[in-house]
């Protein structure tokens, strides 16, 4: 296939290369503020699972507007991997689920709280569903517990939360420490996408909680049985988000879009990072199975 | 209640001559000999079953699967083939993810955590007895607990790439499994051989000697302190991830993404690479010594013998001396015939290993050698035309007698074939076809024929039907030739049905014909005297290219070539039945099937010949000992996107699933709604197919359309056959809409245009409309259009007619209707707008829809209409918001005057996306990507009434909609699809 087919393919990957993103997330962040505002007055924001760093790079861009100082600006962005160097943003390589990993991000705060987290964290899928929902949710209840330790009361939380079958049991456990929780799905996520955003704003946990991150935050559970089928007992509002005139993440769209004139492609900003298990991959591939 | 579930089979396990396999949240077992489907035990609770472990005793088994687990007593009735359960612990649930399950004593079991603690149950009384918390608490992707006699070992296989075994309760790990690249999958230990051994996301299955230099009992806990573990070996055979091991007492086997199955013997040597489960991941094994079971994300279970790896072929090297061989066969006997370059025909004898040559007297060196279809006709002709005809006695001492020595007057002899055991096929000079038939002792012309010009003017096959009226045959340039008896061209050519070197076999049936080809498709075609009714039907599309000719009278087994290995494969069951690695010398290769006596059972035998470095092999396989068999017959290997069911009369017991899906097949499987569901055929599109409709053509024949990805749209007639229930496909239509002109053109603005033109529109949804045996095909794109085709089923033809440009965003479903004598469209996009088209009027005045509205925040992925009277009807939309809307809809003067007039909604009984939804009188059902089927009451008077009356679970994951099969008094039976598909009978309200 031709390199122009992905661009015809995903107007946002398109999108991103035209704009200089490091990924097409970038455009979720963005969509999310236009409905919720999640920048007004922030200086200080952590971006957990940040690689490549569009958000990083969305952040840096927003909240430099919040100040004239941007000295007065702090971005502490957290991923497995390895990711380039953005200036302005401080980076931690570590496991968001490792209680040495939250210690840096605390520290970094010297004593100050954030005024936002976000968590864009998401697995490697394995297929099967329900496997793939359960770590996801781990990584998003491990980012609530570091950010029960680095945000400010009444600050912003925004995560990715996989929409399936037992997500109820995590919007009862984000009630807990929010006041307004809401689900979101930008525009530029696709349609057939499990995925969504729970923006949780004004943050306020319950009088007696001591933040701690030896005991990890579980998942709630159902009481019974009863309440496994029925009607739901927390309801989170559900809002698409994204400007109506935006571009839709499932249409296919023309290379030469409406009002342009002319096309030409673009190479991506960050180049993929090797896969990996790159040496892996050329072992396996010297394999011939059938010489067994 | 769930009558039929089909999906990733998660776990299974033998226990005595059964196998347990866990479907869902359901166990199910079958007889291990017989293949027999015994029964189907709800043992969890909307939870998948991930491991199954039993008593020491046998008879109780822990079942466990995300956060729950079961106890559950079975007591098998051999005799009968029944099983009683008795379940001792209902689903109890834990406060995290469960890895592993086992048996500590009668009553008492430990768990392990994905946060690494260890839970001590008490079954007797449903308590948790102790929980010990380990210090490594980041999340694991396996475990595994290992009872000591004094102790209990804890094996944790985490993200970063390591397994810590530790004692439970003991803050200091005892041992760091280190060298894997990536998360561990699963962790096993054999006691007897002392290994552990670990499988990976990083494609490697490693395995650790575990020693100890002094003399500690292996399960004891000094044992494992002063033991040193060490890894031997860092073994790559699967091309993606390894997802479980299994330990015998011989092998070590994997299993992998790849849908491979490794075979390892304990020094890590490699010994066999089997594929299975249509290239599904395979997730879950069980071994004992004699048989392996696999259960694979194509929710189907295999049960192989482990002779497979053991006894594969019984290889031979015939010794004889063969200078410049160009050709070996088996004769009848199975004895070889060698063909060389030496003028020479070579009959040797496998049994008293002795050979008898037959000087050839050719006088040329292009020769050609054909076997009668009973193998026991030897045909070789050279190109001048010198004839020989040998024939292999049947009886006492093995050889073959030459019958006719005669020369051909046909000019240049370029191919020979036999068609069937009476007729030779000679294609010569100038495309002339000659059919020949044995006359006393000479040979007699019954037939001439003239191939049509092309390159290279010979026959690759050719078949006669039984009363010799009828020829078929392939040229070197791919094209199908039908002559009838006495006319002198083809009555009919199909040209191009294969690329190059042209059809590999043809073989005649009753009143149809099969050709194969280097293209890896089996291409099926009706056969009748009345030139009209010779058709293409249907193609099959193999796994391997290069496919050569059906072994068997029944059309089960085909061989070829994939790449440079023979290979035989079951084509009815859909399974590899063997390999060679023959090195691909293709000149020179033959295989029989046949049955023989062994130990007084019949077994089905393949036998192969092929010349390899100058070495004649012969190698006979004994299919009951490589084989392996379906349990449970898989289905599609991914999503399914779209299901129809049909019925094509109400007393039939079968129920047609017709479904396309993510691995891009379309399949049409039947099922008895309670234990089986099997495919009938499969049929292959270039991408994943997002929706099926059908459209009645007569009693018992439907039209089917299935449309998707690189906006493809191909439509069949499927005819079911009543008195076998066999089905008769025949493929219309395969269309692409092409790019549009612009791009297609290559504009000079388009730099960097070396711009594929394959579109990457996809066809979200299509409908049929049929009006006096008129059909038109309305189709909505990824690209926001409406594209309108006529159906020409007699030409076979589908002719774009008008594209409609009136949603901005992406169409995502349509629905068609009757309403007040009109014929309404409604189409529903990713932005949650709905429109209405009127499209029984001329198409070219539409345009425009009647009616618009928009319902939902966000997309559409399901839609239904219910009429209500003359002037009303209820629109129901459901989708991404996880929200239900019901707007009544009323037409004021006519159809262009619509509006709604009353609404209901709500996001109460669904928290994900909502991708099914149907209206039934007075019930709506409803479901989506959470898994729950929620039935409400529905009332239309002056106000919309909407009341919850009750809500289902399903195991099918990524549910992509629902079907409704069945309505009675009592219940409504529906489907649910997605990840697998389940058949569920609702109750309704009692009046
Ligand atoms: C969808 S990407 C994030 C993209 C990013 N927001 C951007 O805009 O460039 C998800 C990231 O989650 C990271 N991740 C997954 N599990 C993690 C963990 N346990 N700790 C830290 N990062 C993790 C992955 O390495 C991956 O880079």
């Amino acid at each position: 296939m031709g390199k122009t087919s992905k661009d015809k393919r995903d107007i946002y990957y398109r999108l991103a290369k035209e704009e200089g993103w490091r990924a097409r997330s970038a455009f979720k962040l963005l969509q999310i503020n236009e409905e919720y505002n999640i920048f007004d007055g922030v200086l200080r924001a952590v971006d957990l699972c940040a690689a490549p760093g569009s958000w990083s790079q969305v952040l840096t861009k927003k909240l430099r507007k919040n100040t004239d100082n941007a000295d007065e600006v702090k971005i502490v962005a957290v991923d497995l991997q390895a990711m380039a160097s953005l200036p302005g943003v401080k980076q931690i390589q570590g496991d968001i689920t490792k209680v040495s990993t939250a210690n840096e991000i605390i520290k970094e705060f010297e004593g100050l709280k954030a005024d936002l987290v976000v968590c864009d964290g998401a697995p490697d899928v394995t297929g099967l569903h329900d496997i793939d929902e359960y770590i996801q949710s781990q990584l998003l209840l491990a980012a609530l517990n570091i950010t029960t330790h680095v945000l400010k009361t009444g600050g912003v939380f925004v995560a990715k939360i996989f929409r399936g079958k037992d997500v109820t049991l995590l919007y009862s456990q984000l009630k807990l420490f929010f006041e307004f929780v809401t689900v979101s799905k930008p525009r530029s996520s696709r349609n057939s996408s499990i995925e969504a955003f729970v923006i949780c704003q004004n943050y306020n946990p319950p009088p007696d909680y001591v933040p701690t991150m030896v005991n990890p935050l579980l998942d709630h559970k159902y009481c019974d049985f009863n309440q496994f089928t029925g009607t739901n007992r927390f309801i989170v509002p559900f809002n698409a988000c994204g400007d109506l005139s935006a571009y839709d993440s499932d249409t296919s769209y023309p290379l030469l879009l409406e009002g342009q004139d002319s096309y030409e492609y673009k190479e991506p900003v960050q180049g993929p990072i090797d896969p990996p298990y790159k040496e892996i991959l050329d072992k396996t591939k010297a394999i011939q199975i059938n010489k067994v | 209640m769930s009558l039929l579930t089909r999906t990733d089979v998660t776990a299974v396990r033998f226990f005595s001559n059964y196998i347990l396999a866990g479907i869902g949240s359901s166990l199910e077992v079958y007889h291990r000999d017989n293949g027999k489907f015994i029964r189907k035990i709800n043992v969890l609770k909307g939870q998948k079953i991930y491991g199954i472990k039993s008593t020491n005793s046998g008879s109780k088994f822990i079942i466990f699967g995300g956060k729950q687990f079961s106890i559950v007593e079975l007591n098998f009735n051999y005799g009968e083939e029944t099983v009683l359960e008795r379940q001792v612990l209902c689903p109890v649930v834990c406060d995290d993810w469960l890895h592993s399950g086992i048996f500590i004593s009668e009553n008492k079991v430990a768990l392990l955590t994905a946060h690494n603690v260890v839970q001590i149950w008490n079954t007797e009384n449903e308590t948790l007895n102790e929980k010990y918390i380990s210090k490594d608490n980041s999340i694991l992707y396996s475990g595994m607990l290992l009872p000591l006699k004094d102790d209990l070992l804890v094996f944790s296989g985490t993200v970063f790439s390591e397994v810590i075994i530790h004692r439970c309760g003991d803050d200091l790990p005892l041992h760091h499994l280190k060298g894997h690249k990536g998360v561990i999958f699963s962790i096993n230990y054999n006691s007897e051989k002392k290994i552990i051994v670990t499988t990976s996301d990083d494609r490697s299955v490693r395995i650790w000697k575990v020693d100890n230099i002094e003399n500690f009992d292996v399960d004891s806990k000094d044992y494992w302190i002063n033991a040193k573990i060490t890894c031997v070996n860092n073994l790559y055979g699967h091309m993606a991830r390894v997802m479980r091991s299994h330990i015998t007492n011989d092998l070590i086997i994997s299993i992998g993404e790849d849908s491979g199955i490794c075979f390892w013997n304990h020094q890590g040597k490699l010994l066999r690479k089997v594929m299975s489960h249509q290239n599904a991941c395979i997730w879950s094994l069980d071994a004992d010594d004699r048989y392996l079971v696999t259960g694979g994300g194509d929710c189907g279970v295999i049960l192989h013998p482990l002779s497979l790896v053991s006894e594969y072929g019984h290889k031979e090297i015939v010794p004889i001396e063969i200078v410049t061989p160009k050709k070996v066969k088996f004769t009848a006997r199975r004895n070889i015939l060698i063909m060389n370059e030496s003028n020479q025909l070579i009959y040797y004898d496998l049994i008293s290993k002795t050979s008898h040559i037959n000087d050839l007297n050719h006088t040329s060196t292009y020769k050609l050698l054909s076997l009668s279809s009973c193998k026991q006709i030897i045909a070789v002709a050279d190109m001048n035309g010198k004839l020989d005809i040998f024939i292999e006695n049947c009886k006492g001492d093995a050889g073959i007698i030459k019958i006719i020595d005669t020369k051909l007057n046909l000019g240049k002899i370029l191919s020979l074939q036999w068609a069937g055991n009476r007729h030779l096929v000679v294609c010569s000079e100038n495309g002339q076809i000659t059919v020949l038939a044995s006359k006393e002792m000479g040979i007699e012309v019954i037939d001439k024929f003239s191939l049509p010009p092309c390159k290279e003017m010979w026959l690759t096959a050719s078949a006669l039907s039984l009363d010799g009226k009828i020829l078929v045959v392939g040229d070197r340039v791919g094209h199908i030739h039908i002559y009838f008896h006495g006319i002198k061209n083809p009555v009919r050519t199909f040209s191009k049905v294969y690329d190059r070197y042209g059809a590999t076999s043809i073989i005649i049936k009753r009143n149809e014909f099969i050709t194969t080809g280097r293209d890896g498709k089996i291409k099926y075609f009706s056969l009748s005297n009345d030139v009209h009714s010779i058709k293409y039907m249907s193609c099959k599309d193999l796994e391997f290219q290069w496919l050569e000719k059906f072994l068997d009278k029944q059309e089960h087994y085909i061989c070829g070539f994939h790449e440079r290995v023979f290979v035989v494969y079951d084509v009815k069951n859909n399974l590899k039945v063997l390999d060679v690695a023959c090195g691909g010398g293709h000149r020179s290769w033959d295989a029989v099937r046949y049955i023989e006596k062994v130990d007084d059972n019949f077994d089905e035998f393949i036998e192969v010949l092929y010349l390899k470095n100058y070495t004649l092999y012969a190698e006979k396989f004994q299919l009951s000992k490589i084989m392996s068999k379906n349990v449970i017959n898989g289905i599609h290997s991914k999503e399914i996107n779209c299901l129809k069911t049909y019925k094509y009369d109400e007393n039939n017991a079968s129920t047609y699933f017709l479904s396309g899906g993510e691995d891009t097949t379309l399949r049409i499987a039947s099922s008895n709604l309670t234990s089986q569901i099997k495919d009938h055929v499969v049929f292959k599109q270039l991408s994943s197919i997002r929706t099926v409709k059908i459209q009645p053509v007569d009693k018992n024949k439907i039209l089917l359309l299935s449309a998707g990805g690189r906006a493809q749209i191909c439509a069949k007639i499927i005819t079911f056959n009543q008195d076998n229930n066999e089905i008769h496909p025949e493929e219309l239509i395969d269309y692409l809409i092409k790019g549009r002109d612009k791009e297609r053109k290559g504009d000079k603005n388009w730099r960097d245009c070396s711009i594929d033109f394959d579109p990457e529109t996809r066809i979200m949804d299509l409908e049929i409309l049929k009006e006096n045996n008129i059909f038109t095909i309305i189709t909505a794109c990824s690209d926001a259009t409406l594209r309108i085709f006529n159906l020409d089923i007699d030409n076979k033809k589908l002719n774009p007619i008008k594209e409609i440009r009136y949603h901005k965003t992406c169409i995502l479903k349509t629905h068609i209707f009757e309403f007040a004598k009109n014929t309404l469209l409604v189409t529903c996009t990713t932005r949650g707008d709905v429109a209405f088209w009127d499209v029984g009027k001329p198409e070219k005045n539409l345009s425009e829809p009647i009616f618009s509205t928009h319902t939902n925040k966000s997309g559409i992925n399901s839609i239904d209409v219910s009429i209500i009277d003359n002037t009303r009807f209820l629109l129901a939309t459901a989708g991404d918001d996880n929200t239900i809307h019901l707007n009544l809809i009323q037409i004021q003067k006519d159809i262009n005057s619509m509006r709604v007039t009353k609404s209901w909604s709500s996001d109460k009984y669904h928290c994900s996306q909502i991708t099914g939804l149907k209206l039934i009188g007075d019930l709506m059902v409803s479901t989506g990507i959470d898994q729950r089927v929620t039935v409400f009451t529905l009332s239309v008077k002056n106000e919309v009434k909407c009341n919850f009356f009750s809500q289902h679970y399903s195991d099918v994951s990524d549910i992509h909609g629902l079907d409704v099969i069945d309505i009675s008094d009592e219940s409504v039976t529906i489907t649910v699809f997605g990840k697998g598909i389940e058949v569920i009978r609702i109750p309704k309200p009692i009046k």
